[in-house]
């Protein structure tokens, strides 16, 4: 079947037409109509059913072509909709689409959080790590210092301090002791109130930070998860 | 109903994969907008929920004894969601609204009238449960922070005072949800046995990207009102058992072993205790000191503190190495809280060295250490 309009639109057939139709009658004997008028009469009622269905053929082409452009082609699951509530369905389809674009923020935002707590981790490792060998050097310089300061004493062992001048330089000796064990330990005691001070200022930072940004109300964490439809 | 039928269609939609429960939701939430709000932003761990409760509810269809278990949990389970009898109507439509939409043309009067069938069992057994349980207990407490303590960089205490009263068994755990994560509901094993006062302590452990553990480490400040769900969970003590006691525990894996020690403090005579205790690093050993303390008064609890370091690649393995090292155990009882691959590799040791299955119970906290 074709759809092109071979008919002459200037002679709709109409249901008025139909109503009031008339044809001449045949001569006695037989009573009945001229077979002519009626043969071209019917000619036109079947030219105007075959244009009917025509137009309906092809509109119902054209819906269907309307209809795959507005679901999009590429589900297979296409046949299987038509005649169904397709408004409906494709609200569904909507909604479904967009519910993903919202998890996929979501899961955004859950790794981008997850990225700061890793790298918060690693710092706080890695200034623990310095602070550790910065204690291990002094204490390393200390050990050494000592060490070196009971070779000298040994030494010295066999030759008790006589004379003035070797007890000063004992003492000497000591006073230095002291006043290096408490530089060290000055400096011992900066340096990890330094840190100290640095992580109190992250976790002061981290608290303002979550009070003043907008977290997305929900990222979902490994952990137990309740079962169920809810 | 023709339950073979029934499950060849199911295994059919099944194949559309995560199409199916984003499909039911959307038809839910457009005929049932309201219902919209009782779900979280993400929907995606929810539709794995549903798929998972499906796939349990189809394949026991025809064992009235197991879907009848498993549909009375999920129906008691339900009730802190604040899901109501005609919600599982609208549950019900836009179930077999998908179910048709992904069968096709395959979907007929009588396999509807199947799944039709197969739903209101499964719904009126949910809601029968939910009605018994609210002659018992409420659908969900209301507790108010009271104490926060940070023990490590990535745990803290919370103390809670739930509202009424939470009854438990040492070793069980309960869902919170945190008012800055709405929806959200995660499981923390109660960290201490009943007190007097009602209070509970919760040991949260900062899991990175972890929205709730972030708002209970961070956010939750004193006089916060967190909701929290009936207490669940098998594990607990056999004290009738008389055997001595392993405990295994991988972090905050601790707190319902904890809560089982100060229980057993309360018996005339305690049996002996091993109790290991890992982390990765010593600061992870968050708990150490107060366990430590207990265990110089009360005898019968020994502490065994284990560190992995950070850079081993099998972390918890290095704590079940230590529990094989250290003894025999097989005439015990062993309690293990902690990771999965640390719970599951624990357990199948011990029970490859000779332990009845019956005498291992396990918490598993499903997140991974790796």
């Amino acid at each position: 079947m074709t759809s092109h309009a071979w008919y002459d639109e200037q002679h709709r057939l109409t249901p008025d037409e139909l109503q009031t139709a008339s044809f001449p009658l045949t001569r006695w004997p037989r009573h009945g109509y001229e077979e002519e008028p009626v043969r071209a009469f019917l000619a036109q009622v079947q030219a105007e059913l075959v244009r009917l269905i025509n137009e309906r053929a092809s509109l119902w082409q054209e819906v269907q072509r309307l209809r795959r452009r507005i679901l999009g082609t590429t589900n297979g699951n296409d046949d299987v909709l038509f005649g169904k509530d397709d408004a409906h369905i494709h609200a569904v389809r909507i909604l479904s689409s967009a519910q993903r674009t919202a998890d996929r923020y979501v899961a955004d935002a859950q790794a981008y959080s997850g990225r700061l707590t890793e790298e918060a981790r690693t710092r706080r490792d890695e200034i623990m790590g310095q602070a550790q060998q910065h204690a291990d050097m002094l204490l390393d310089e200390a050990r050494t210092r000592a060490r070196a300061a009971a070779v000298a004493a040994m030494d010295k062992e066999g030759l008790p301090p006589q004379t003035d001048q070797e007890r000063r330089a004992v003492h000497a000796e000591l006073a230095y002791l002291r006043t290096f064990s408490e530089v060290y330990r000055q400096h011992l005691k900066i340096y990890t109130e330094d840190v100290l001070r640095t992580i109190e200022d992250w976790e002061s930072k981290e608290r303002a930070a979550a009070r003043d940004i907008p977290v997305p109300r929900d990222v979902p964490v490994s952990g137990q998860n309740p079962p169920g439809i809810r | 109903m023709d339950i073979a039928r029934l499950k060849s269609s199911f295994a059919k939609v099944a194949m559309h994969g995560d199409e199916v429960p984003l499909h039911f939701y959307s038809d839910l939430f457009l005929k049932h907008p309201e219902t919209r709000d009782m779900f979280p932003v993400s929907m995606q761990a929810q539709r794995a929920h549903l798929v998972a409760a499906l796939v349990s509810i189809v394949s026991s269809v025809d064992d009235l004894d197991g879907l009848t278990a498993f549909a009375r949990d999920l129906g008691r389970d339900h009730r802190k969601f604040g899901t109501l009898a005609e919600h599982y109507v609208a549950v019900g439509d836009s179930l077999l609204a998908t179910f048709a939409y992904f069968c096709g043309e395959a979907w007929d009067a009588a396999l509807e009238a199947d799944w039709k069938a197969a739903y209101e069992l499964t719904a009126s057994i949910m809601v029968a449960a939910a009605r018994e349980d609210e002659k018992h207990q409420p659908a969900y407490w209301t507790g108010t922070v009271v104490g926060r303590e940070r023990k490590a960089f990535d745990v803290a205490v919370l103390t809670v005072q739930p509202e009424p009263r939470l009854d438990y068994l040492p070793g069980q755990s309960v869902a919170i949800e945190s008012p800055a994560r709405p929806r959200l509901w995660r499981y923390y094993s109660m960290a201490n046995a009943p007190r007097t006062d009602g209070s509970v302590e919760f040991h949260i452990r900062l899991i990175d990207g972890g929205a709730v553990s972030m708002a209970l480490t961070s956010h939750a400040a004193g006089g916060t009102d967190l909701r929290i769900g009936p207490p669940v969970g098998s594990l607990r003590l056999d004290p009738a058992s008389g055997r001595e006691i392993l405990m295994v525990a991988w972090s905050t894996g601790l707190a319902p072993l904890k809560a089982m020690i100060e229980q057993l403090a309360g018996f005339p005579r305690p049996p002996a205790v091993h109790l290991f205790f890992g982390a990765r690093a010593a600061d992870g050993l968050y708990d150490l000191p107060g366990l430590e303390k207990f265990a110089a008064g009360h005898r019968w609890l020994t502490v065994i503190p284990v560190v992995s370091g950070e850079r081993s690649a099998d972390r918890t393995r290095t704590l079940t190495d230590s529990v094989m090292r250290s003894g025999t155990w097989s005439t015990h009882d062993a309690y293990i809280a902690g990771p999965t691959e640390m719970v599951q590799d624990a357990s199948a040791r011990l029970a490859a060295a000779g332990m009845p299955a019956a005498q291992i119970h396990v918490e598993d906290f499903g997140w991974s250490e790796q």
